[in-house]
């Protein structure tokens, strides 16, 4: 378990520089004048040449490499050009709107384990095949179509739930009141439901290959009870390969939580980032896409040490 | 010696009936109704998408400069639909531009009096586009590195893999959406960097595979019989590792296809006047809520139907060529 | 003759796929008694492993059915009980050893939980109890450090000793029958043996009646008391050990014979493999499955309807249309057989 820790916190470390590089390769190389771009729409000669000085663009590349991987360390992720507000304000601002976005999504995508294994055992039944036909429809509904489709329909037509904004927040993400929870509903369900389908399907296969298994065979031929057999021997076999699955896909939904946000006009990164696109504001969409690449790798180092904690095989491997 | 017997007298002396592996695959994706449904998708989806292409590259160019579009005969037009996707018309009908799906207009008119029939299907082609330029050079780059790093192993495996690992930590949509405010938008840069973003999940895919696949018998023939290195991996080894690449391809396409709608939901894909899916969606959103629903559901349903053939084809082909699932 | 443990009458499991009915095992018969070996021989595809898992009700369903015969355990039949009744038999009267170890034990549980398990689900036992048996069941199978080998997981095993803790699970209960489906296929030629000896010991020590599945002659010569032979879902021949060796009258079981290595032969011979494919089990002739194969044909008589048994010496039955005078001047002409005249 040790090795396979310090393996993956290396790996971890490998990953944050790369991303940095690349980070730093697109907003540095790859525009002619990064000072320019920086600066904004209409800049000064004055403020250009400062920036400039600011950045050290007249440094050797692995200097302003080092110092913007500094400043990045230090918090601090520049000024933005259209609010002249410091991005690093503006980033703790939202951040908890998305927070609690993506842990309600997280929560909704559990759903998707224990309907993936019904459906598993179900197998040949109506119901597996008409469950798994729509969890395969419901999985490449992209997040917009399906954020616009429940506004009209719980928003519009049955006017239940409030369909843009979000509500204020309590002890850092949760919401606090009944209305604020409200206006989380349908943001989460938008994200959450095509997560949902996507993980009961994957949990659906590992559950149909564990179920076929001579090990589950061996579990029966014991005297087990159908439910010991499927609760116990099959259950953890099942979930463990779901779980890196889950970890990965945690990519999509930041990516979901930022249309998401778009779509419902909710306060967050991902429109921090969507408004400041078409502005070209570059230091706030840089900030964003490093923060929440910075949270998924994280989030994935945590699902794969769990997962090696579940799974003896690694846990016990030297 | 005994083993050899045993296996004569048992379980292989009579060979089984040879099916060809693609013969096999089809056998059995034939049995998935879903699948079928996917790939009948993905022909029409190919069929309407490079009729516009190839509408596209006949082009305007040669047409004469007075002519409207809509006045050029059909292979001068640039599209083949039945109107000009991008020419308005304030009097397309009754009620000024805007209209619902009638005789004339089968999906209805938008805010400009176009019709929306003509930019889906004109839309079909930036999609169709995506899924093969992004995937193509994603297996371009994914192929190339992975069997070359599963092959070689030690050290050239390693920085193969750790670079894998990099691209593989990004929640790519946000770095191409990144790129594109370096970039300035254009669909042509989405393509690029949803390409070069994606091409982890093949390395790591097609490595896999050519680690089990380095060991077997014929390979070692081949390399005994004196083969380069290159010309084992790219002869030998990669076409035997292909089948789960074909499922990812297929993935792949329809992923691409949602980042680009997405992209151009968030308004950095395409440009207006020209039409994508996602940026029909976003253009008519505000049309849908006021009860003017056919402008943001035809494209929608494209999208959705589209993407769902090629999910729904991918796992079909994963199920029919996993031998786990052989009965 | 010992006490009378398992009698099956006119077994058949199918298979009801999209493509047709497969008749895996099709009216198979023998009996079982206590201290006794049976082996049921045959290749892969012949229904063995099917007519096992089926005295345990184990096969899948869909697609699989008992569709007919009697299971009778001690009188009782297995095919009418409930499914609470039959989960009682499983591991504690009828436990069963796997093919492949390496697959059959649970990769995320201890193997002294997975032993123990069917001590506490069988028996009136405490957890701690329980594990104490399980790790004297594991000294007893010949597993060194039986006490902190327990407390390992299945990758930390070998394929010989996850056998034998597979072993030490089936015998954890005293089981009546142990069945063993192919234990040593998977396995070094060396640890086959071992296999097979703690087999031996344990049937011993329980007194219990073992069936032994293989395609393995060699491994029933060792081990089996009876053996029958299985062709195409069918029983083609069954006798005494030596009546199936020295007398065979099936020309499957010939081919079985002729394709076994021998080194009491002077002669150096060459094996004979049996020619043809093995039977499409979704395209049965009504007849005899091994017709098509057999190479002594009759075709007015052999695909069209099955040959009743005929009793050809004591307890050795056979199912062939050849009359029982052709079938010994042929037997005697094949290279194997002229070198053996008794």
């Amino acid at each position: 378990m040790l090795t396979y820790i310090v393996r993956r916190l290396f790996q971890l470390i490998v990953v944050i520089f790369g991303v940095t590089i690349i980070t730093f390769v697109i907003m540095f190389l790859i525009p002619g004048d990064p000072a320019q771009l920086l600066a904004g729409k209409s800049p000064t000669p004055g403020k250009i040449a400062l920036i400039r000085s600011e950045l050290g663009l007249d440094k050797p590349l692995y200097v302003q490499y080092t110092r913007f991987v500094n400043r990045l360390a230090h918090g601090d992720f520049g000024t933005s050009y259209q609010t002249d507000r410091p991005v690093s304000a503006m980033l703790r601002e939202n951040i908890p709107y998305t927070a609690q976005l993506a842990l309600a999504a997280v929560l909704l995508e559990l759903i998707g384990i224990p309907l993936g294994i019904y459906s598993a055992l179900r197998q040949y039944t109506f119901w597996d095949s008409a469950y798994t036909t729509t969890a395969l429809i419901v999985w490449g509904i992209p997040v917009f179509v399906m954020g616009l489709f429940l506004q009209w329909l719980f928003g519009l037509k049955l006017n239940l739930l409030p369909v843009t904004g979000a509500g204020d927040l309590a002890f850092g993400i949760f919401p606090n009141s009944w209305d604020s929870f409200l206006h989380l509903i349908l943001p989460a369900i938008a994200i959450g439901l095509v997560e949902v389908a996507y993980i009961s399907y994957m949990q659906r296969a590992a559950m149909l290959e564990v179920i076929r298994s001579d090990y589950i065979r061996t579990a029966r031929a014991k005297g087990l009870s159908e439910r010991q057999v499927v609760f116990k021997h099959a259950f953890k076999n099942a979930v463990i390969p779901v779980m890196t699955i889950a970890g990965i896909d945690l990519g999509a939904l930041m990516g979901g939580a930022i249309i998401t946000e778009a779509v419902f006009s909710r306060p967050g990164v991902g429109q921090m980032i969507y408004s400041s696109i078409g502005a070209r504001d570059l230091p706030v969409v840089a900030a964003g896409v490093i923060f929440s690449t910075f949270v998924y790798v994280i989030a994935n180092l945590i699902v794969d040490l769990s997962y090696a904690w579940v799974d003896p095989r690694i846990r016990l491997e030297e | 010696m005994t083993e050899e017997v045993v296996a004569t007298a048992g379980e292989g002396a009579m060979e089984v009936k040879p099916l060809s592996p693609w013969a096999d695959t089809w056998r059995r994706l034939k049995k998935n109704k879903l699948a079928l449904i996917g790939l009948v998708i993905i022909v029409i989806f190919l069929l309407v998408g490079g009729v516009q292409e190839i509408a596209n590259l006949l082009g305007p160019q040669n047409a004469s400069e007075t002519a409207t579009a809509a006045q050029r005969p059909w292979w001068q037009r640039g599209y083949l639909a039945p109107y000009d996707p991008n020419g308005g018309d304030f009097h397309a009908g009754p009620a000024g531009p805007i209209n619902p799906p009638s005789m004339k207009h089968l999906l209805g008119t938008d805010y400009l009096g176009r019709d929306v029939l003509s930019r889906a299907l004109v839309a079909t082609r930036i999609s169709l586009l995506v899924g093969i330029i992004a995937v193509g050079i994603a297996l371009a780059i994914g192929l190339s590195l992975g069997p070359i790093s599963g092959y070689y192993g030690g050290a050239v495996d390693s920085v193969v893999m750790r670079m894998a690992d990099i691209f593989f930590a990004f929640p790519y949509i946000l770095f191409v959406l990144l790129i594109m405010t370096v970039l300035g938008p254009g669909f042509r840069n989405v393509f690029i960097a949803i390409g070069i973003l994606s091409w982890a999940g093949y390395a790591r895919l097609n490595r896999g595979s050519v680690l089990s696949v380095k060991q077997v018998e014929y390979i070692e023939a081949a390399r005994a019989q004196g083969a380069s290195d290159l010309r084992i991996i790219f002869r030998h080894v990669l076409p035997n590792t292909m089948a789960p690449i074909y499922v990812a391809i297929a993935m792949g396409i329809g992923g691409a296809i949602l980042t680009e709608s997405a992209l151009s939901y968030l308004g950095i894909g395409m440009r207006p006047p020209d039409a994508s899916w996602g940026s029909m969606i976003t253009d008519y959103q505000t049309y849908f809520f006021a009860g003017q629903w056919w402008m943001l559901t035809f494209p929608s349903v494209a999208l959705v139907v589209t993407v769902f053939g090629f999910i729904s084809f991918g796992n079909g082909l994963r199920d029919a060529t996993d031998p786990k699932l052989k009965e | 003759m010992d006490e009378l443990l398992l009698d099956v009458q006119d077994l058949s499991t199918h298979f009801m796929t999209h493509a047709g009915v497969v008749k895996a095992v099709n009216g198979v018969s023998f009996t079982l008694h206590r201290n006794e070996t049976v082996g049921i021989v045959g290749e892969s595809g012949s229904g063995k492993t099917v007519a096992a898992l089926s005295l345990l009700r184990l096969v899948p369903d869909p697609p699989g059915k008992i569709v007919e015969g009697k299971i009778l355990l001690k009188g009782r039949d297995l095919r009418e009980v409930s499914n609470e009744e039959i989960r009682a038999v499983r591991g504690n009267d009828i436990a069963m050893i796997f093919q492949d170890p390496m697959t059959s034990l649970n990769p995320v549980f201890k193997v002294g939980m997975q032993i123990a398990e069917a001590i506490m689900l069988h028996q009136d036992k405490s957890r701690r109890d329980a594990w104490r048996i399980a790790a004297e069941l594991l000294a007893k199978v010949g597993i060194p450090d039986a006490e902190s080998r327990v407390n390992q997981y299945p990758f930390e095993f070998s394929g010989g000793m996850r056998q034998r803790a597979m072993i030490a699970m089936a015998i954890s209960c005293n089981p009546d029958i142990l069945i063993a489906d192919e234990p040593t296929t998977a396995l070094d030629v060396t640890i086959q043996a071992q296999i097979i000896d703690v087999v031996r010991e344990m049937q011993a020590q329980y007194n219990s009646g073992v069936i032994l599945i293989t395609h393995d002659l060699g491994v029933v010569a060792e081990i089996a008391d009876k053996v029958m032979v299985m062709y195409g879902g069918r029983t083609v021949e069954y006798g005494p050990i030596d009546e199936i060796f020295y007398n065979p009258h099936h020309p499957y079981t010939w081919g079985l014979l002729g394709s076994l290595p021998r080194l009491d032969l002077v002669e150096k011979e060459r094996l004979t493999p049996i020619k043809g494919q093995p039977p499409d089990l979704l395209m049965l002739p009504p007849g005899c499955p091994f017709s098509g194969r057999c190479g002594y044909e009759r075709p007015d008589e052999c695909p069209l309807t099955m040959p009743d048994t005929e009793i050809v010496g004591p307890e050795h039955g056979v199912r062939c249309w050849i009359p029982n005078d052709e079938r010994v001047s042929a037997r005697s002409a094949l290279p194997r057989f002229v070198a053996r005249s008794k």
